[in-house]
């Protein structure tokens, strides 16, 4: 871990900016709210990118089309960045929003809708100032505040996970924020040990089949390299704590694991002078990616592997075959875009829709240690998840929102399953007029057999103004929902979501 | 709001036979995040005692109130001066940090300079030529 004092530099992520007043100020009058608001009136799919502008929505008893399957029992819980306006200024970064928590709960066949920004205490100052006083990730904030530390500037945005009896709300370079499971009250930002105030408990932890977690956090975000581990036990509480090594700068943004091993795919990035974390942030594609593979039970001793550069975002699941540890990614192929999805959404825009996404498989050779990329062929794809039952020697069956013609928004309108083994996708198009989010997995009560369950995912039907959950039967995904649930509002488009049954 | 007099040290205050007199520098402290543990405020005029490596002016321990606090330094000759302000939570005497170094526990210095580290005196001094008010945000 390279590392520099406090008295050094804290958080580059937060540099302040050296960008001349005259060029903010016309910078802002090009992507304010009334840019944004005359966008939205040509493009209304632009409806996924609104502010939300009110802290609570629900409950909202919702409508049902089909018949919503009674033993289907829990809660999915929703979160993105859903606040992105304040006192004339917009967010230029989708990643910028404030989150807010959604829980689509479905109880006898009936489906209920809340929502809750996360009073992060970014959030909480800035409602009291009425304005944006903070970074942010993506967009640098005239006059803003110095700040204590990288919780000050977290918005709690990017994923939702319950371990044990805890939901906490995600973000990537700052502390997981608990919330009430019930009324999405948030508790606060999660000290799991004195040491680790703050410390970066990134938004995609993953669950072994006992219930307890793993998890990283990365440390470029401090002015050092490396990742922290962490280990969640079943309960929710800390069970420990490692400090991965590295010696180059490299963002990750979620990790893989085997029965055995955790991976972690370090994209190599050079950052630039003044401005926010992604307006500085440049990938840099002449050099290559390396791979930690980290045994479970050994932390301490990783193998390194180098392989060619890739920008990932998304890493799905991962196998041990052959000698090789296989893992299944979103390979974006624009790192423009992959530096900030949707801007021009973020502006009232339609963009270019010149990047996008490849499925690819990441295989590491253990005898040779040697690391490439297989691409699968199959694009324009995101946020995809699978059956943590899949057995451990083989791909798992790939389940992602997808873009199928003909559709009115540069955005997923459909959702696919994809088997790379057998090379087959099936795939439900929901509409020329819905746009689709992450689906996830939920296997059938009483099942063991992976692959047996649904799929629920959220959709926004921007035509008609309603956000909606529908389920699916997660092997006939071309069968298209047995159910959809609709509320007679829009929440924007978030980025990921948890089942909790 | 409390408002407290704070009285500059013995060294300072055998200082002032000699110096001009200046007047009453009023140091409103805000953005106290919580009423527990003290907050620790010192006063120098040196880029030495900004490094610990002379005595401040002035250094106070009090007891922490949520929200705003006032200190007020009386008779200090006219000159150059800094102030940073900590608040020490837990009361350990010293600014908490995580195992990355990153600070936990609220902290300022005067003229609030936008840097994400410790500010030095450069950036934090101000004249004072008569009585004078500062706000410190402590962040």
């Amino acid at each position: 871990m390279r590392r520099r004092s406090f008295m050094q530099g804290l958080l580059v992520a937060a540099a302040t900016g050296a960008t001349p007043g005259l060029l903010r100020a016309e910078t802002r009058s090009l992507t304010g709210p009334e840019a944004f608001a005359a966008g939205l009136a040509r493009e209304p799919w632009l409806v996924g990118w609104k502010s939300v502008g009110v802290e609570t929505l629900g409950p909202t008893e919702a409508t049902i089309e089909g018949r919503w399957p009674s033993s289907l029992t829990g809660a999915l819980y929703r979160n993105g960045p859903a606040w992105f306006e304040r006192a004339g200024l917009r967010y230029q970064h989708w990643f910028d929003g404030d989150g807010m928590l959604q829980a689509w709960r479905f109880r006898d066949g009936r489906v209920s809708h809340t929502g809750r920004m996360v009073n992060t205490l970014k959030f909480a100052h800035e409602a009291r100032a009425g304005r944006f006083e903070i970074h942010a990730a993506g967009t640098n904030i005239p006059n803003a505040l110095p700040f204590r530390n990288n919780d000050d500037m977290n918005t709690a945005n990017t994923a939702v996970v319950k371990l044990g009896d805890r939901v906490f709300a995600l973000w990537e370079a700052g502390s997981a924020y608990e919330v009430d499971p019930d009324t999405l009250a948030t508790r606060g930002p999660t000290t799991w040990r004195s040491d680790l105030v703050a410390a970066p408990f990134s938004a995609h932890p993953l669950q072994e089949t006992d219930g307890s977690a793993w998890n990283f956090g990365s440390l470029d975000f401090f002015a050092a390299t490396g990742v922290l581990i962490w280990r969640i036990g079943a309960d929710g509480t800390l069970a420990r704590t490692a400090v991965l090594e590295s010696h180059e700068p490299g963002y990750l943004h979620s990790f893989a694991m085997t029965r055995k091993y955790l991976v972690f795919v370090f994209t190599p990035y050079r950052m630039g002078e003044g401005g926010a974390f992604f307006e500085r942030m440049r990938f840099a594609p002449d050099l290559p990616c390396r791979i930690a593979l980290v045994p479970k039970d050994a932390l301490d001793a990783p193998r390194w592997f180098e392989a060619p550069f890739a920008a990932v975002y998304h890493f799905a699941d991962a196998y041990e075959h052959g000698g090789e540890v296989v893992v299944q990614a979103a390979w974006h192929t624009d790192v423009d875009e992959a530096r900030s999805p949707m801007m021009a959404a973020m502006r009232g825009e339609r963009g270019s829709e010149k990047g996008g996404t490849e499925l690819v498989s990441l295989r590491l050779d253990l005898a040779r240690n040697t690391a490439r990329w297989e691409r699968h062929g199959i694009s324009s794809f995101e946020f995809p998840t699978f059956d943590a039952r899949t057995p451990g020697d083989e791909p798992a069956l790939l389940f992602a929102p997808t873009s199928v013609a003909p559709a009115s928004a540069p955005y997923f309108n459909a959702i696919a399953s994809i088997d790379t083994r057998a090379n087959r996708t099936r795939v439900h198009r929901y509409g020329a007029d819905v746009m689709a989010e992450e689906h996830r997995f939920v296997p059938r009560p009483g099942s063991s057999t992976p692959g047996d369950g649904w799929l629920v995912g959220t959709l926004l039907d921007f035509k008609r103004g309603r956000s909606g959950v529908a389920v699916l039967d997660a092997k006939h995904v071309d069968r298209g929902p047995v159910a959809t649930a609709w509320v007679p509002y829009t929440v924007p488009l978030g980025f990921h979501g948890w089942f909790a049954g | 709001m409390k408002t407290l007099l704070i009285v500059p040290s013995f060294a300072a205050l055998c200082f002032l036979a000699t110096a001009a007199h200046a007047g009453e520098l009023t140091v409103t402290i805000t953005d106290i995040r919580a009423a527990q543990g003290s907050l620790m405020l010192s006063l120098v005029d040196s880029d030495a005692a900004w490094n610990s490596q002379a005595k401040p002016v002035a250094a106070r321990k009090v007891a922490a109130e949520k929200g705003e606090m006032q200190f007020k330094f009386s008779d200090l000759p006219a000159g150059v001066y800094a102030v940073q302000v900590m608040h020490d939570e837990n009361d350990n005497s010293k600014l908490d940090t995580n195992f990355l170094g990153i600070p936990s526990e609220g902290y300022g210095f005067s003229n609030n300079p936008n840097v994400m580290r410790r500010a030095t005196f450069d950036e934090a001094r101000f004249e004072l030529k008569s009585d004078a008010a500062i706000t410190i945000r402590l962040r």
